[in-house]
């Protein structure tokens, strides 16, 4: 027993009397995540919350996919379902082809999540013990990685610290241990929950390529929930929206972009009042009003001569604009065209002054 | 990567520089047993810190009981020490596994034991027997302090010591486990099943031979067998093996039963979604 290795468990499929995975060709065309139909309930009928609801999901080998939703939204409940940390009451789940239902040693073979943040780690042993540690939690015999782990030091930047215990560590610092004990075992399936929360904005634009660099060159699959935008847009193939435990939307970030309502023209001025706005209700198609600093913000959907009718008739009026910017679609705006709330959870519409 | 050896995993580039050996379970133990040795000499101050409050209780019990009951209390010194040392190895040994699964959900790593591919189960009784060989360290040096400070002399064969108290401390791991367990469930009942090691008294100082039954009980018929050991002299092939068998049976039995009591807490845990959350 103790000379056998976890891999030749796991490929010859006998731990937990797994199916075997079949060839690398089979492989390539079989998903690295399968979610079919996953539901989970918390609590009882009447208290109960529902936090995913039939949610179905598919990630391609190599694909980065980001989770989007305000808290509450069923993301984490989702990736933990994944990750068999919760129990579905309902569906199933495949991980490279494996049921985790009924096999979950060799299915979580080649999977790895980073779900607490810098709380992922021994902080009493160094960054370097950790990586050692973890890769050979996750059935690799560190001693034939050490390269691989000197080059995730390179690469988070943490050669310096290599040796320091990780309680000695800022949060950025530990975060970015975190992830790299995460990639230290060679997961080929990586969860990630807020990776970059507690990171400076270097260090974020840093992790993005590198995350981007991990699924182009080598094949790493990435589900990560983020509320960071910029990490969405840049790093993720494919993003899926959801809210109240559903899947509200699942593309490629242009084709979201792409259908979402067309580019804004935001003007703000004090002299706005609700007769001017009753006007510009009435002659435009006002996305918005608020408030914003003292001033009215007016949000309107931007077509053909939009920007010099607008101007025109808000000269008419005399108002005295103070700001005027042309604004691009985000996924967040995405999102509140979608769902009516914003990704913080709140009630998306904008009310008037 | 594992799947590197079987070839089975089609983005085998992920590293790039050589062929990954996938870790056995000798890499398990060493990993595992590595770190418990890290954290022991790195930071002394638990450890010490337990030796000293042992031997602050055992002076209390020592010296007090010296004035109170005289020569009694000589008569029956050795064995006082000798069930001292099992207590200090038992509550060792328990509070450590249920206090390191306790530990491992506050600092979000029990997830990644969870999905572990060796399973969670080898993990768990590797870190037991760390802790246990740990234990053992301080128990003995406690045990050596003890003999030196009331002039006291026992019978010490290694072997037999370390496998009559080995075995009674294995039932304790079982508890161990289970109460882990339990706290994954119930996060707030963990510092109340710590007083749990106060009973380890009561099951220590068991009435074997006017209760049989209580030889069924963790650590009751192990400290008869270290006393047996210890003060009288006798060595472990000496033990009867309908002796040695009870030993053994407890041991498993209690390991075996607070495993499975650890299972399904953390499998209810896991279908309550309320496994790591704390």
């Amino acid at each position: 027993m103790m000379a056998e290795s976890v891999a030749t468990d796991r490929d010859k499929g006998e731990t937990d009397g797994v199916a075997d995975h079949g060839t690398a060709s089979d492989d390539q065309a079989e998903a690295a995540l399968a979610v079919e139909g996953v539901s989970k309930r918390f609590g009882g009928d009447e208290n109960g919350v529902l936090a995913v609801d039939d949610v179905s999901l598919s990630v391609k080998h190599g694909s980065v996919v980001g989770l989007l939703g305000p808290n509450g939204a069923g993301k984490t409940t989702l990736i933990k379902c994944a990750l068999g940390i919760v129990i579905p009451d309902a569906g199933s789940v495949r991980v490279f082809g494996t049921d985790v239902s009924a096999g979950r040693r060799a299915a979580y073979a080649d999977v790895d999540a980073m779900l607490e943040g810098a709380r992922n780690d021994y902080w009493r042993l160094t960054v370097r013990e950790n990586l050692r540690y973890f890769a050979t939690i996750h059935g690799i015999d560190p001693d034939s990685v050490a390269k691989r782990h000197e080059r995730l030091l390179d690469r988070f930047d943490l050669q310096k610290k290599a040796d320091t215990p990780v309680r000695e560590l800022s949060r950025g610092m530990k975060q970015k241990v975190s992830l790299a004990s995460v990639l230290a075992g060679g997961a080929e399936l990586v969860f990630l929950d807020e990776p970059t929360v507690g990171l400076d904005v270097e260090s974020s634009r840093r992790l993005r390529r590198e995350l981007r660099r991990l699924a182009d060159e080598e094949g790493l699959t990435i589900v990560l929930s983020s509320h960071d935008m910029a990490v969405v847009e840049a790093v993720c193939d494919r993003v899926v929206m959801m809210a109240n435990g559903q899947i509200v939307a699942d593309d490629t970030v242009a084709a979201l972009l792409s259908g979402a309502d067309r580019d804004v023209i935001r003007v703000e001025s004090t002299d706005i009042d609700d007769a001017v706005v009753a006007t510009l209700r009435r002659l435009f198609d006002v996305r918005s009003v608020e408030s914003v600093a003292g001033r009215t913000r007016v949000e309107v959907a931007a077509a053909g001569d939009v920007l010099y009718d607008l101007m025109d008739t808000l000269r008419k009026a005399g108002i005295t604009v103070e700001h005027i910017e042309s604004v691009q679609p985000d996924l967040e705006e995405v999102f509140v065209n979608l769902t009516g709330m914003g990704l913080d959870g709140e009630d998306g519409s904008r009310g008037s002054p | 990567m594992s799947g590197e050896a079987s070839g089975d995993t089609p983005t085998s580039d992920s590293f790039p520089e050589g062929e990954p050996r996938p870790a056995t379970y000798y890499h398990l133990a060493r990993a595992v047993l590595y770190r418990e040795y890290l954290i022991f000499v790195r930071y002394p101050a638990n450890a010490i810190g337990g030796i000293v409050v042992a031997l602050f209780f055992f002076g209390v019990l020592f010296y007090g009981g010296r004035l109170l009951a005289g020569q009694e209390l000589a008569d029956s010194l050795e064995g006082i020490i000798v069930g001292y040392f099992l207590w200090t190895l038992s509550v060792g040994a328990y509070s450590s596994v249920s206090n390191d699964i306790g530990s491992e959900v506050q600092w979000g790593t029990l997830e990644r034991h969870i999905t572990t591919p060796f399973g969670f189960a080898p993990v768990a009784l590797l870190k037991g027997i760390a802790k246990v060989v740990r234990t053992f360290l301080t128990s003995g040096i406690i045990l050596a302090i003890m003999l030196l400070l009331t002039g006291t002399r026992l019978s010490l064969d290694p072997i037999t010591v370390v496998a009559v108290a080995g075995f009674s401390i294995t039932s304790v791991l079982g508890l161990g486990f289970a109460a882990g367990g339990i706290t994954v469930l119930y996060k707030r009942i963990g510092n109340w099943l710590n007083l749990l090691q106060f009973g380890f008294v009561a099951l220590i100082s068991a009435p074997v031979l006017d209760a049989p039954w209580t030889r069924f009980l963790p650590l009751a018929h192990g400290s008869a067998l270290l006393q047996r050991a210890m003060v009288d002299g006798v060595r472990l092939w000496e033990f009867g093996l309908a002796d040695i068998g009870l030993l053994v049976g407890v041991a498993v039995g209690y390991l075996v039963g607070g495993y499975i009591v650890f299972s399904y807490a953390t499998r209810r845990a896991r279908r309550l979604g309320v496994l790591g959350d704390y």
